[in-house]
């Protein structure tokens, strides 16, 4: 067993970790050892999103990436996100369109959705945007409001 | 109306049961079997415990030094005394300083064990439909049995007789938050955290498991990240107690999505056997048999069967009938409720049967359904008046839309119809203890809000609705098990219909008191500069003018409303056998699916879908919306795609989400929500819940819909394309 | 239950697994990455290219190695066109390759099976090469670099080598790779129109029962059909490939050829689908890839349409 320490520009602070084991994945160091818990655990294979951040600014399923993979890169939670523009104005999105119910698979689908639009530039086409959701489970609301959120924030950005 | 848990949710700042932490928390694993069925011949437990970080462990022979008074019950075993009835039942469990440590010691548990014969899947036990041989077979171990009317000659002079046989399989709940909930001992009373949506059920369950009483007994929820059945009873907190107990220290518990699948608590499968006497293009005889594999459920069994037959019977008038329900025991988990328990699977076979019988005789769908169904007045099979009920209506508004979808309907494209029924507001009661402040009202009730939104805006929504105070001076507090007032739990389109009604009496109680203060007949409530101001014709006062000193001192006026579930009751002469269960009310769901079907393949795409849902009154219209999108998307996964998949050998084949397929965003048809209002139900302003009737006719709706697509119907839920396949004789 | 007679077996296994734990190991060179290889014992050393498929692996425990060997500080995740070929780095994110738009534009096969790999969160961390070297009879990216005939680079303490992609592939989590190789990049042909069909239970997010890998190629023979869902591993049906005489095969044609591919292919039944429903698909979706192919063909011009 090996447990280096772990630097991260995590939500734009530079944080590090100590004894951070190889092993471990970046869905626990973010949860318990930055008590970042607002990334949800979920099925921890990559099947329910619910564990999404961005690293680098990509959308990426945290239960999969060891933590030590991503070492010194920028990591993105949701609660760095809803400090953001954008975030803010997905997070209105999805509550204004009752978008939210039990809220678990919530903050997986505003990173995802966020991660779309931080770059310069129009919005990617509301097709492109649901594609971009399609990793994201949600067994509550039947993703009809969802989408109306998506719509919500493609107007808004347009 | 913007629901105030959303935006926090979004955030990611609320707190679930997978979140719990506690200061010196251990964490817990499970030691689980890895045989099917069998015994415990020896079980050492000491090299776990000398594991690194290993603080407990506990197995079945530490029970009764834990737990001195324990009842230690037979039936709810809380690890095996006598046989392992499943693959992956807990046999002991670990606590230690992290979760990896945890992991290591449950894996250094080496058991000797005893294999015993397993009985896996229903279609091993009984290929074909068993008929007589059932009752006399010993792995059946319950039996509900009801009759009516003079069957055999029905059945004798009948012009014609429609028999089919529909199977069904296992679907789970799938929570995206695994169960989870943390432990400790305080004080000689045992303190429970967990995601459920029964404090109070886990509480009596606990009592009951633990042999404690639920005096010594605390349970709080947290926020629950999706329940659907899956989170109404003690599952894991027995172990977590126990450990807790074993350590002296808080131990925290949660599942992994493969440990979620292997224990189960899911609907199981089912073999339904259905045949119907036809008259002069009437149904005037019916016989339904079921055959239920409730796993290794040791109690519940009786109830599984005689709740799935009653949906069998459907909302239709029957002259005479035979129901016969048997419970298989298998080797699979026990089973649990899912969304509206036993109803998708028994209405999927109901609902293909009588479409089929339908386009038999050459008559609508529709009208041949209309025919029977059940109007206010007509009685139930079991000699219940049935109440106000929106079926016909439903029906009316489905033969509409259908016209207006069958125009232009496109070559390989079906439209099927299904209807559901539901009593809502269900369970033994809820009571909810409501505090009028000068600035705003507080309703303090007993559940968490498991995401439907039936606590946080529906409890809300009844007391705006009597008093008139807007939502957003309406505050909605959770209380534990020990502050809290009682209610049964979330679950069974319950909480509004009857908690609800607990809440709307406090308020009328609250509006009844200030009324005579002010000596009006009536009063309402209005906010102004954050202040409630009581109305009273022209009369404006504000509440803080009106309060007693003492009142001014408590915080202002309080009521508690009580609502416990009215007794109904069955003509006990027709049951023969077993327990069946009357409504509290009548609920339809009327259900229309468009389908593409790929005829090379058996795919199925649905293409759009309509429901047309009976609600009494419309309480939380942006809430009852979501209920119904949710229910149906869930149901087109039952309907389509999700599948437990067991071997011979009692293995799942598929424990996780990789082989176990939900609807995703991409997969979801556009949804044509309507309500039907006008027929009251048993809740507050005569409101009926929408949490479960939603799901329902799904399964039935899709499946009619490739039958009228295809001319071909598909006898086995899920519809998945190699199935269609078979059944379009392509292989 | 206690009439019937148990049968007696000491059973020590349990549901429960170890967490695993080993030494992350992330050289910044290929000869490091080599050398480190070239010292570990058989099961010592796990390769981890983006991990979206080993990490569960290393859940399940699976495997249990002494070091994980991830290549992600290799300069690999490149994406480059030499002479019409494509060269795609083993470490790149496959979402890279889904987001460039000659790829779209150029292999539209490659750009749809690339598309049909789990989520874009997952697909920002997979890689062509993790997806090659695990050799996953369910690959959806496999059979179409059959049917592009692509070339796989391969590093290693002897050098440098380079084989066609058919003879790299084994079994499942087994390839032709020495115990100190690694694929360095893959590098796909030229290529005509192209398709990638699949069927699943779910069209999303699913492991595809069969899928159908068709391109038209410059060289003989033009059309190259390749299936996955097969085991041990994906191939290509040079049989069925055989009947295709033209660049616009008539629908007969094509049906015979889905035909053939369909009585050729081996299959299996598993939980997934029936051995007899996958060559049913296969007989339909061999067609229809082939008809998708012709329709990605460039149009006919008007003078020469009245010749067909």
């Amino acid at each position: 067993m090996s447990d280096g320490p772990l630097t991260l520009t995590l939500n734009g602070k530079l944080r590090q970790f100590e004894k951070v084991p190889d092993s471990e994945r970046l869905l626990d160091t973010l949860r318990w050892r930055a008590g970042l818990k607002g990334t949800k655990e979920g099925c921890r294979t990559g099947g329910c999103g619910a564990c999404t951040v961005l690293v680098n600014g990509e959308p990426t399923l945290s239960c999969l990436l060891l933590s030590h993979e991503i070492d010194a890169e920028k990591v993105t939670t949701i609660e760095g996100l809803a400090s953001e523009k954008i975030g803010r104005v997905v997070i209105k999105a999805f509550t204004e369109a009752g978008a939210v119910q039990c809220g678990y698979c919530t903050p997986g689908f505003v990173v995802a959705l966020a991660a779309q639009l931080r770059g310069a530039g129009p919005p990617p086409s509301v097709e492109s945007l649901l594609d971009g959701l399609e990793g994201n489970l949600c067994r509550c609301t039947g993703y009809r409001a969802i989408q109306k959120a998506v719509e919500a924030v493609h107007e808004a950005l347009k | 109306m913007t629901r105030s848990d959303a935006e926090p949710k979004a955030r990611g700042a609320v707190e679930y049961g997978t979140d719990l932490a506690a200061p010196h928390m251990l964490w817990a694993a499970l030691v689980r079997s890895p045989i099917p069925h069998g015994r415990i011949v020896r079980m050492d437990l000491g090299p776990a415990r000398e594991m690194p970080g290993v603080v407990a462990v506990v197995g079945p022979d530490d029970l009764r030094d834990l737990l001195p008074k324990g009842a230690l019950e037979a039936e709810r075993p809380v690890f095996p005394l006598d046989e392992i009835r499943y693959r992956g039942e807990p046999i002991a469990a670990v606590a230690a300083e992290t979760l990896e440590q945890a992991r290591a010691a449950a894996a250094a548990v080496a058991p000797e064990l005893e294999s015993l014969r397993v009985d896996a899947r229903i279609e091993d036990i009984f290929p074909e439909w068993p008929s007589e041989a059932a009752a006399k077979d010993p792995r059946v171990v319950g039996h509900v049995h009801a009759r009516y009317g003079d069957l055999d000659a029905k059945f004798r002079n009948a012009e014609l007789v429609h028999s089919e046989t529909y199977r069904t399989s296992g679907v789970h709940q799938v929570a995206i938050e695994p169960h989870a909930c943390l432990a400790e001992v305080r004080d000689g009373t045992f303190h429970v955290r967990s995601s459920t949506q029964t404090p109070f059920g886990v509480r009596d369950d606990l009592a009951s498991i633990l042999g404690v009483p639920p005096s010594r007994l605390v349970v709080e929820g947290t926020w629950v990240g999706g329940g659907f059945g899956g989170k109404g009873a003690a599952f894991l907190e027995p172990y977590a107690v126990l450990l807790a107990v074993a350590s002296g220290r808080p131990v925290k518990l949660s599942l992994t999505f493969e440990e979620e699948f292997e224990l189960g608590r899911t609907t199981l499968p089912s073999i339904i056997r259905l045949d119907t006497a036809v008259s002069r293009g009437r149904i005037v005889g019916r016989r339904v048999r079921l055959l239920l594999d409730t796993g290794a459920s040791l109690p519940g069994r009786d109830f599984a069967v005689g709740y799935s037959i009653g949906f069998l019977l459907g909302p239709y008038r029957t002259e005479a009938y035979e129901i016969e329900g048997f419970a298989l025991q298998t080797n699979q988990p026990p089973f649990g409720p899912h969304r509206a328990p036993f109803a998708p699977q028994s209405v999927f076979a109901l609902e293909s049967h009588i479409d089929g019988l339908a386009r038999r005789l050459g008559v609508d769908p529709i009208e041949f359904r209309k025919l029977h169904a059940w109007r206010e007045g007509d009685r139930t099979a079991y000699d219940q008046p049935v109440g106000p009920f929106g079926l016909e209506a439903g029906l009316e508004a489905a033969a509409r839309t259908a016209g207006v979808w069958r125009t232009g309907l496109p070559p390989g494209h079906g439209i099927g119809v299904a209807c559901g029924f539901w009593s809502t507001a269900t369970g033994a009661g809820g009571e909810a203890r409501l505090r009028l402040r000068p600035n705003g009202l507080t309703i303090l009730q007993g559940e968490r809000e498991i995401g439907n939104g039936s606590v946080i805006r529906g409890l809300a929504a009844v007391a705006e609705r009597v008093l008139g105070l807007p939502d957003d001076a309406i505050r909605v507090e959770y209380g534990d098990t020990a502050t809290a007032p009682f209610d049964s739990g979330v679950f069974g389109s319950r909480t509004l219909g009857a908690l609800g009604q607990a809440v709307e009496k406090a308020a009328r109680s609250l509006a009844h008191t200030l009324a005579s203060r002010v000596g009006a007949p009536a009063i309402r409530l209005e906010m102004k500069n954050d202040q409630v101001v009581v109305v009273a014709g022209r009369r404006r006062q504000k509440l803080a003018d009106l309060l007693t000193p003492a009142e001014r001192t408590a915080g202002g006026v309080v009521a508690l409303g009580k609502h416990y579930a009215p007794e109904r009751t069955v003509d006990a002469s027709r049951v023969l056998a077993g327990t069946v269960y009357p409504y509290q009310d009548f609920t339809a769901a009327v259900h229309l699916a468009e389908v593409e079907v790929d005829r090379e393949t058996g795919h199925v795409r649905v293409v759009r879908y309509a429901a047309f849902q009976d609600v009494g009154v419309a309480v939380d219209p942006p809430g009852l919306t979501g209920q119904v999108e949710g229910g149906v998307v869930m149901g087109l996964g039952t309907a389509l795609s999700e599948e437990m998949l067991w071997t011979p050998e009692g293995r799942l084949a598929n424990p996780g989400l990789l082989d176990y397929r939900l609807p995703r965003i991409r997969d979801v048809p556009p949804i044509h929500v309507k309500t039907i209002e006008g027929f009251a139900g048993a809740g507050p302003f005569g409101a009926k819940g929408v949490g479960e009737p939603p799901i329902i006719p799904v399964p039935a709706a899709v499946a009619n819909a490739v039958a009228d697509a295809t001319g071909t119907r598909v006898f086995e839920l899920p519809l998945t394309p190699e199935r269609v396949a078979r059944a379009l004789k392509l292989l | 239950m206690s009439d019937r007679p148990p049968q007696r077996k000491a059973i020590n296994r349990l549901l429960v697994e170890p967490s695993v734990s080993f030494q992350l190991v992330r050289p910044s060179t290929p000869e490091g990455a080599i050398r480190l290889l070239s010292q570990a014992g058989a099961g010592e050393i796990a390769v981890l290219a983006g991990g979206t498929d080993l990490s569960w692996d290393l859940d399940q425990a699976r495997i249990a190695p002494i070091q994980v060997l991830s290549l992600g500080k290799l300069p690999w995740k490149y994406l480059r066109w030499e002479n019409g070929s494509l060269v795609v780095g083993s470490t790149l994110p496959l979402r890279a390759l889904e987001l460039d738009p000659h790829v779209k534009r150029r292999l539209p096969g490659l750009w749809e099976a690339i598309r049909d790999v789990g989520s874009p969160a997952l697909r920002s961390r997979a890689t062509l090469g993790g997806n090659l070297g695990r050799c996953s009879p369910v690959s959806d990216l496999i059979p179409m670099l059959l049917a592009f005939d692509a070339r796989v680079r391969i590093v290693g303490p002897n050098g440098a080598r380079e084989h066609p992609v058919d003879m790299v592939l084994q079994e499942s989590r087994r390839t032709s790779l020495g115990p100190a190789e690694l694929i360095e990049s893959v590098i796909l042909p030229a290529s005509g129109p192209s398709a990638y069909l699949w069927q699943r239970v779910q069209p999303v997010n699913d492991i595809s029962q069969v899928g159908v890998a068709v391109a038209f190629v410059p060289e003989r023979p033009h059309w190259h059909i390749a299936l996955g869902g097969l085991q041990p591993r994906a191939r290509r049906l040079s049989e069925a490939e055989a009947v295709l005489r033209s660049a616009r095969p008539t629908r007969f044609e094509m049906e015979l050829a889905a035909q053939e591919a369909a009585r050729r292919a081996e299959f299996v039944s598993d939980k997934r689908a029936t051995e007899s429903y996958r060559r049913r698909l296969v007989a339909v979706l061999v067609r229809r890839a082939i008809q998708t192919t012709v329709e990605r063909m460039p149009k006919p011009s008007p003078a020469r349409k009245g010749t067909r």
